[in-house]
């Protein structure tokens, strides 16, 4: 019950929308909740990635809009589409880069060091933008990216279907993932064992800037228009869905399948209460008693794998 | 037990949703930090209670991809309208689409105009910009040194000030000391406090007028000008909104908020409900309301000598 006591919460909870939230299981329904979904999913992705190595990257979302404002704009002003997007996962990459540099080179805790990545990054999109969005009808090769189709399935679906699986495996069943959690998890044990931690956090940190680039152009190409702090809703949601998605599954632990589970649980619990009529403040008030809830019955599982170790 | 405490807190959702009745709308505000759009969404929101309606009231909470998260939500629901205050019709091209794909009408209101909504209703701003600038340097005699805050995000900030700009070129002895431009929307008010206090510093004792895009920034200024020790009428300060805590620092001896264009924020949510009302409810066709895309709604320059028409008693 411990490993699956929140996915199968989880599962109730859609259940009952299913039951009384009208228009809940329509298929236009559940294909918005999925493309909703995949935004939160791969940022929150890219944060496990960070802290499967042990290390907080609180900078996700301001790279994700700097990476999306810089994006937009380029598309704005009739830039090849495809560079607009390369550049956009540059600067993804530039930030974990930095960010990891910063924590194995410079020593500084991660928690700074992408505290202070986020604030230059904002900074960055604001000089962008000066303070106005980048906003139009932008071509459809750009905005077919993130609002196209394949076979009938949503772009987005399949973005998310890829981030996914590639993290699953890269930590499941590569040797540089099995390395990444032994840094995670133990490591000045894997330092001893000959595995390259700081090379395996400076990657960790990596992802998580490339993911959250991926997450900035499919939102530009969305919404079809850039703005500094776009992403920023997505933060604490992210955070959320890492958390949560670490009381199941391999409790304890970032996982991949807890994290896109946790992510597909937050956006449907918003989702359903809309389509109940829930006014708004009801909607937060509810959704944090939720995730307490969530993480509070999971504690002393929680417990027992820290002990454990 | 966490299956139950689930489902508990989940019914608490349809507990508060009450009972479901024949007509259903949807309201979003963009930023209810912003008291025009809480304003505007809950007046919509009590008017069509008031008619016995079924309301889902939304905050996007300034964000873009919430804002239309929730769109795709209200069209899933199958509401009987949509009524936006202060939204992205542009950002949210895709949603307002997929509305009237669906047969949803959707009216907007300070929003800007949508080819997919039915209408917007909204002040004119370029009028309400030129009342307020015209007024503040009326104060100043036409001369003098001041200072702007503005809103450049905001589309109907934006046209204040590029108003407020056209009227500055035909009046050359008004010089611009110095200009600030708010950029956070969520923590907006620590921005303006911190942007403008340092404008203040920088500028002391040459200061002759403060012209403010919004009310919520004047606020602000007038407490910082009254920590400061300025004196009404030393430093007069207009701005644009209205609203009853506008109305009591115009007629308080110690502000220097001097006057505003007042915009009928209630008017404009109550004149949304009452649309939906004649063109869904009652099948009129929307030219009866309006020919063009937008419905305008007068916006009135309130001062010393009329805000006694606008204070609560």
């Amino acid at each position: 019950m411990g490993r699956y006591g929140t996915a199968l919460a989880g599962l109730g909870m859609i259940a009952f929308f299913v039951v009384f939230a009208p228009n809940f299981a329509s298929p236009a329904n559940i294909i918005n909740v999925l493309k909703e979904t995949s935004f939160l999913a791969i940022m929150s992705l890219g944060f496990m990635l960070a802290l499967i190595v042990s290390e907080l990257d609180l900078s996700i979302a301001e790279v994700s809009s700097l990476a999306a404002v810089v994006c937009g704009a380029l598309v704005h002003f009739g830039v090849d589409p495809l560079l607009a997007v390369a550049t956009a996962l540059g600067i993804g990459f530039g930030a974990g880069v930095l960010n990891g540099i910063g924590v194995t080179v410079f020593k500084i805790p991660s928690l700074i060091m992408t505290l202070g990545t986020a604030a230059i990054a904002k900074g960055f999109g604001f000089m962008i933008t000066k303070g106005v969005g980048f906003v139009g009808r932008w071509p459809t090769s750009f905005t077919g990216i993130s609002r196209g189709e394949l076979l009938g399935i949503p772009l987005l679906v399949i973005w998310l279907a890829l981030a996914g699986f590639f993290s699953w495996f890269l930590l499941a069943h590569t040797r540089t993932g099995a390395r990444m959690i032994s840094t995670g998890e133990a490591d000045e044990a894997a330092r001893l064992s000959g595995i390259d931690v700081k090379g395996m956090k400076r990657l960790g940190l990596l992802l998580s800037g490339v993911f959250a680039a991926i997450t900035a152009v499919l939102l530009a190409a969305n919404l079809s228009s850039a703005a500094p702090q776009m992403a920023g809703d997505y933060f604490l949601y992210a955070i959320a869905a890492v958390l949560l998605g670490m009381t199941m599954f391999k409790p304890g632990h970032p996982n991949v399948l807890g994290t896109l589970f946790a992510a597909l649980v937050l956006r449907v619990l918003g989702n359903g209460l809309v389509l109940l009529g829930a006014q708004y403040y009801w909607q937060d008030i509810i959704l944090g008693l939720i995730i307490i809830g969530s993480v509070a019955f999971s504690a002393s599982v929680l417990k027992k794998v820290a002990f454990s170790i | 037990m966490r299956l139950f405490k689930l489902l508990a807190a989940a019914a608490v959702a349809v507990a508060v949703a009450g009972p479901a009745s024949a007509f259903e709308i949807g309201v979003i505000g963009f930023q209810f930090t912003a008291d025009t759009h809480a304003r505007v969404a809950n007046a919509a929101k009590d008017a069509a209670e008031a008619k016995g309606w079924d309301v889902t009231l939304l905050n996007s909470e300034g964000s873009l991809p919430k804002h239309a998260e929730q769109f795709d939500a209200l069209i899933a629901k199958g509401v009987d309208a949509i009524i936006v205050a202060m939204g992205k019709p542009v950002e949210a091209d895709a949603q307002f689409e997929a509305a009237k794909n669906a047969g949803i009408p959707v009216i907007t209101v300070q929003s800007g105009a949508s080819p997919h909504a039915l209408f917007e209703i909204q002040a004119n701003e370029y009028k309400i910009g030129a009342d307020a600038a015209l007024y503040l340097l009326g104060l100043m005699g036409y001369e003098g040194k001041i200072l702007e805050s503005r809103f450049e995000m905001n589309a109907a900030s934006r046209i204040r000030g590029k108003v407020l700009d056209m009227v500055l070129t035909e009046n050359p002895q008004v010089e611009v000391l110095g200009s600030f431009s708010m950029n956070r929307t969520r923590s907006w008010r620590d921005d303006v406090r911190t942007g403008m206090q340092a404008l203040l510093l920088r500028h002391q004792g040459q200061v002759e007028g403060i012209w403010v895009s919004f009310d919520g920034q004047a606020y602000i200024i007038d407490d910082l000008l009254q920590a400061q020790g300025v004196e009404r009428g030393q430093i007069p300060m207009v701005s644009v909104d209205g609203g009853e805590e506008t109305y009591r620092r115009i007629a308080d001896p110690n502000s220097s908020l001097l006057a505003t264009v007042t915009i009928p924020f209630e008017e404009m949510g109550a004149a949304a409900v009452d649309a939906v009302e004649r063109i869904v409810v009652n099948g009129e066709p929307k030219e009866n309301i309006t020919a063009g895309p937008y419905l305008f709604m007068d916006a009135v320059l309130v001062d010393e000598n009329n805000v006694g028409d606008f204070l609560k008693e």
